[in-house]
């Protein structure tokens, strides 16, 4: 028998080999969520439950869609800064059409959309044509869709009172799942497929491992970064119509260093800071085991202080136990 | 390309401090956290309507964020260099402007702490003088909150309550939430606090904790949150899991959108701060100290509980001042 022969080191190995090259997320990534979830079901009675994992999924739904967004701009040894500061400014202008200009509500999904993207495309089109690090412009901004959020939304404050079809896109719950956890599940199976099996998806993973080799194979690196960046603007304005659905209000502030988070997840997720490597169901998993571990904390009631302690610690480890692994790749 | 840079930038820098002050009238520096949030929106107008009922000018800055403690004793220092008539600060912490007060004393610049930031044992021992201090008492707002939750539901009621924080460490965040729980331990004993969570001033984050915690305590009878933002998101994710005429949510605050929500029967009240009044009154008490009148130390400026009849009926005196 052939697997009674394999060592169990052996076995382990073409487990991994296994999610590494079908799957695209790492083994490693899934145990720690695993881990995660099995100590908070002995530490709660609550955990364990198809409502809870449904909050879960529901908490998690904004920083997963901006994960996507964060994982194809590091695959290509981009960064976007100002996906948190999109997301308020998307939310602002889309409840502006619907609730201020009183426009039909289809007008809140186009405007917070489009705001999104046109965001994006500012930072693509300054990258690629100024040539201003990705850093700085995408910096810039982080400021300056905080603040034009915050100057379209009267005194700076929410704009409450959303129409009803716009906020079933947050609260509905089509068969007892909500609304945004079937968005972001469309949206990152879609994201996936992209960036590991389309032609999109190999340029953009070979741009950001070498940009120079990429421009000499003829892949078109600067329209290829523009579309990047607009997608991630796009993404980030379906956080904030998500967002804004789910408070039924645009609120100028939401989404405040969200972008953090969203980063974090991708590089839980596999996705190295420095280009070329990037999966999708990483930055998922990534965004969930962030995710399990604030339910987790809620559900004990732990207080804020352990909770940033606690946060900061899981973080590190997770990305530890992600890194032994490459180093002995790289050492093999 | 350097020296254009140089040229722009001075350009930019001298636009900026060329704003200057008008001589003939007495000028007050104002400084704010941030304008990034409606109460201190609410805050500048009554400041604006103060100084043009008393005649002065006043020049206003603020930092870009709540928690933007450096750039605004940057703020502090650059406005001390105009040599303003008075000092209204509200302090994104209660250390972080000292050195510039400190200055400000120096100076003879009267100072006054707006809003309640500073802490008068600090200020003691750093050597900073206040002509007064001037806010609504954000214990007493947690209070009144917990006072309106017990007249809601009995003094001998029980049952779980979820109260939302405000930024982890941010001292109103805290003074709201400490004094909702104090008094809620006094007035109804049987109403027990399940939890007390950061949601961190973040409307989706209170939305998050609301669910986890309806979760574990689906009989869940009260939830206090430090402000209307997060109240608000309380309220959208109770009233998605059909919980709406269960559970008592009051926010604090009192901004325009929790009106709404009150007035459509789904936030069950907001203890409303009154900022265009504390701002007004700031004023008012500055020219009164400048004509060397007494002014109390500590000027408390009243909080109210909104609620759907008191909205409705319209006819409470204080209402005037709820922007």
């Amino acid at each position: 028998m052939l697997m009674d022969r394999l060592s169990t080191v052996e076995r382990w190995r073409r487990l991994q080999f296994f999610y590494d090259t079908k799957l695209h997320v790492r083994l490693e990534s899934l145990i720690v969520l695993g881990v995660l979830c099995l100590t908070m079901a002995i530490l709660s009675p609550f955990f364990l439950s198809v409502s809870n994992f449904l909050n879960i999924l529901l908490a998690t739904t904004t920083i997963g869609v901006l994960a996507i967004a964060a994982t194809l701009i590091l695959s290509s040894a981009g960064l976007d800064l100002s996906l948190g500061s999109v997301l308020g400014f998307s939310g602002v202008v889309g409840a502006y059409f619907c609730v201020i200009m009183e426009w039909p509500w289809p007008m809140a999904i186009i405007g917070a959309l489009g705001a999104g993207a046109l965001a994006g495309y500012v930072n693509g089109t300054l990258i690629t044509r100024t040539r201003i690090p990705a850093f700085i412009v995408t910096l810039g901004m982080l400021g300056i869709a905080r603040g034009v959020g915050l100057l379209i939304a009267p005194n700076g404050g929410a704009i409450y009172g959303l129409p009803a079809p716009v906020i079933y896109l947050g609260q509905g719950r089509p068969l007892g799942i909500p609304m945004p956890v079937i968005i972001l599940a469309v949206v990152a199976i879609v994201a996936h497929y992209v960036l590991s099996y389309s032609r999109f998806g190999h340029h953009t993973l070979a741009m950001g491992d070498s940009e120079a080799a990429a421009r000499a194979t003829g892949i078109p690196v600067e329209p290829l970064r523009r579309k990047l960046y607009t997608l991630s603007g796009l993404l980030a304005g379906l956080a904030g119509l998500i967002f804004m659905a789910r408070v039924n209000a645009g609120d100028p502030t939401a989404g405040y260093t969200y972008e953090l988070t969203a980063i974090t997840a991708a590089i839980i997720g596999g996705t190295s800071l420095f280009g070329g490597k990037g999966s999708i169901l990483g930055a998922m998993v990534g965004a969930l085991i962030m995710g399990v571990l604030q339910n987790g904390l809620n559900l004990l009631a732990v207080q804020s202080y352990y909770q940033q302690i606690a946060i900061g610690g899981v973080l590190i480890l997770a990305v530890y136990i992600d890194q032994l692994q490459s180093a002995k790749e790289r050492k093999s | 390309m350097t020296k254009l840079k140089f040229v722009l930038l001075a350009s930019v820098i001298t636009a900026m401090s060329s704003v200057a002050f008008a001589a003939d009238k007495p000028v007050y520096g104002v400084l704010m956290k941030t304008l990034a949030n409606p109460f201190w929106g609410a805050m500048e107008q009554g400041v604006k309507a103060g100084a043009d009922a008393a005649g002065v000018e006043y020049y206003l800055q603020a930092a870009e964020s709540d928690q933007a403690a450096e750039p605004q004793l940057n703020l502090c220092n650059t406005m001390l260099q105009k040599k303003p008539a008075v000092m209204i600060t509200a302090a994104i912490n209660s250390n972080i402007l000292l050195p510039c007060l400190k200055q400000a004393n120096d100076m003879k610049i009267p100072v006054v702490d707006l809003d309640g930031n500073l802490d008068p044992a600090i200020n003691e021992k750093a050597g900073v003088k206040i002509a007064f201090q001037i806010g609504s008492d954000n214990e007493a707002a947690g209070a009144q909150g917990a006072d309106f939750v017990v007249s809601k539901l009995g003094k001998d009621a029980k049952g779980p309550v979820l109260v939302i924080e405000g930024l982890s460490g941010n001292i109103t965040g805290q003074k709201r939430a400490r004094g909702f729980a104090a008094e809620l331990k006094k007035a109804a004993p049987g109403l027990e606090i399940v939890a007390s969570l950061p949601g961190d001033w973040d409307r989706g984050k209170a939305a998050n904790i609301t669910n986890d915690i309806l979760t574990k305590h689906g009989d869940l009878v009260a939830i206090f949150a430090a402000n209307d933002g997060m109240a608000l998101g309380a309220v959208e994710t109770v009233f998605a899991a059909s919980k709406g005429d269960k559970v008592i949510i009051v926010g604090v605050d009192g901004n325009s959108d929790a009106v709404k929500s009150i007035k459509e029967g789904r936030l069950t009240a907001s203890v409303a701060q009154l900022p265009y009044l504390v701002g007004k009154q700031a004023v008012e008490n500055v020219k009164l100290v400048t004509e060397g009148k007494e002014v109390p130390a500590v000027v408390h400026v009243p909080t109210m509980v909104l609620t759907k009849a008191v909205l409705d009926a319209g006819t409470e005196p204080m209402l005037q001042f709820v922007k």
